[in-house]
């Protein structure tokens, strides 16, 4: 289980995150939602290490994140797909994809090429154009290729940051639901960033709610979903 | 032999140190993403400990073997004592424009490339000496015919092949290659991806370390050795970097060959003092017809 307690990010003067806790259960998916600047992105770039917090603790299993880096995490098990398609564009598709695996391929060679197998039957299209680099593919593509490298660590914990950002609603849709399916079929843990509220609560067990830095709201998706007084609040619709 | 003969085997011969040098410098910037202005000034301080090793009855090749452990731990030391702290989270405020980012390693080396000469003149007295080749400097002749290349400069030539062969391996068949080209590209994505991008980046200005040692002792030779003599090499290496395209380890030794003709043509069918005037108006010439180098890639732009 990811245990997040009184966990406080700081930018400066600015608390990006303040005094959040909440869990994410294991085996499900947790989505956590919100207006731009309420904190999402760097409540993942916390957890990966990428941002160091103030102060709280964060968790996984009863092992503490906090001081580890960015590196070590990954290894213990817990990948992170940042915003905005990060792929790198230069390298090869399955470049990428090795890279993902990379860092085990001393201790794992064998699961290593039935993980790469896998997400290539996840996202066909990737197989396909192994051999172009990142760069040349579209939104949606780039997408399935930076949730790729992050599969291929075989992780725990999936951290997903809003996997559907500037892409069309259908090719938005077609990610989720692989996320989806992922996490029912192999008890991934799964937290998930979304600014599109309506797309993430409909997937997700669990909605958390950030606005300026706090959590507001911390519900089953279902309730969060039928609660139209806290979307109206808070993400204006 | 005929001017043109003389020219394009002088050219050759020259061309593979320049390669030599380009190529340490791609190796750089593809696992570190820094111009390395202090390449040159290692260079020339492992030659001098190759020098001193000689000059205390030690082999040609056991001061050779020292000299590019000591460019690797060189190179390691200038990455683990400068260019990591340097970058580090810590002055993440220095650091928040990528411009900054970018800039501050190149004036950094700027900086390594002095200490490392001034270090050179407090050592020896700054005073040129000579540096022994391992080859004896001896032109080959066909039939009664001097050519204008010789034994040593067929060495180079061959070591030049060899380290391009290996680093191309190295780079595009290795994991710990994938490793560092991601590095240079993409820090961030390459942490996420577990690499300790740190230690890889270490390990790349190791490896070019080793590269501008061996520079520095197959063209000392020719040159002499002192703190400044390898200055020109430098710049003329850089502009063969460029000319490649600084991304591609082919292009670098390509535009190495390529200056070391224009050079040798020049001093042939011109004159010796037109050879600077030359070389920048082909790096201008070269910058306006393919900015991205003759071998490098255009940048992937995202849609």
């Amino acid at each position: 289980m990811l245990a997040i307690t009184n966990l406080v990010t700081q930018f400066a003067s600015i608390k990006a995150l303040d005094d959040i806790s909440f869990q994410a259960k294991p085996g499900l998916i947790t989505t956590v939602i919100g207006a731009n600047g309420a904190g999402k992105s760097t409540l993942l770039r916390t957890i990966s290490g990428l941002e160091r917090p103030s102060s709280g603790s964060i968790t996984w299993f009863d092992e503490e994140l906090t001081h580890k880096s960015v590196e070590a995490i990954v290894r213990s098990g817990i990948s992170q797909v940042p915003e905005g398609h990060a792929v790198i564009s230069q390298l090869s598709v399955a470049e990428n994809i090795e890279l993902g695996g990379l860092f085990r391929r001393r201790i794992a060679r064998g699961d290593l090429a039935t993980a790469t197998k896998e997400v290539y039957e996840l996202f066909p299209i990737l197989h396909e154009r192994r051999n172009e680099p990142a760069g040349s593919l579209s939104g949606g593509e780039r997408q399935m290729l930076a949730i790729s490298r992050a599969l291929v660590s075989r992780p725990k914990l999936l951290l997903l940051d809003e996997p559907s950002l500037g892409l069309a609603p259908l090719i938005a849709a077609q990610i989720i639901s692989a996320i989806n399916e992922l996490c029912r079929s192999t008890g991934l843990t799964v937290l998930l960033v979304e600014q599109n509220a309506n797309t993430a609560l409909a997937v997700a067990d669990h909605g958390i709610l950030l606005a300026l830095g706090k959590v507001v709201a911390n519900l089953p998706a279902k309730e969060m979903a039928a609660d139209s007084s806290l979307r109206a609040a808070y993400l204006g619709y | 032999m005929t001017p043109f003969l003389t020219a394009f085997f002088s050219g050759t011969a020259q061309g593979a140190i320049y390669a030599l040098v380009s190529l340490g410098l791609v190796l750089v910037w593809r696992s570190a993403g820094v111009v390395n202005f202090a390449q040159m000034g290692q260079a020339m301080f492992t030659t001098y400990i190759a020098s001193q090793l000689i000059q205390h009855s030690y082999s040609y090749w056991s001061a050779f073997l020292i000299a590019l452990i000591s460019g690797a731990a060189l190179g390691a030391l200038v990455d683990l004592g400068l260019m990591r702290p340097l970058t580090s989270r810590k002055n993440s405020q220095l650091l928040n424009s990528q411009s900054m980012r970018t800039t501050i390693p190149v004036i950094a080396s700027l900086g390594i490339l002095g200490v490392l000469k001034a270090l050179a003149g407090i050592f020896w007295a700054g005073e040129e000496r000579g540096f022994p080749s391992p080859v004896a400097p001896n032109a080959i002749k066909i039939g009664d015919t001097s050519l204008a290349i010789t034994g040593f400069d067929l060495f180079v030539i061959g070591v030049v092949f060899l380290t391009l062969v290996l680093t191309t391996i190295f780079f595009t068949k290795t994991g710990m290659g994938l490793a560092m080209r991601a590095s240079a590209l993409n820090p961030e994505v390459t942490r996420l991806s577990g690499i300790k991008v740190g230690s890889v980046r270490t390990l790349g200005w190791a490896i070019s370390g080793i590269a501008s040692s061996l520079a520095g002792l197959l063209v000392t030779p020719r040159t002499n050795l002192s703190p400044n003599t390898l200055d020109l090499l430098l710049i003329i290496g850089f502009t063969a970097a460029v000319v490649g395209g600084l991304s591609s380890l082919a292009g670098s030794v390509l535009g190495g060959f390529i200056l070391g003709y224009v050079i040798s043509f020049v001093n042939v069918y011109s004159a010796p003092e037109n050879v600077f005037i030359a070389i920048l108006a082909f790096l201008l010439l070269a910058l306006f017809i393919r900015p991205q180098g003759i071998l490098g890639s255009k940048e992937v732009r995202s849609v």
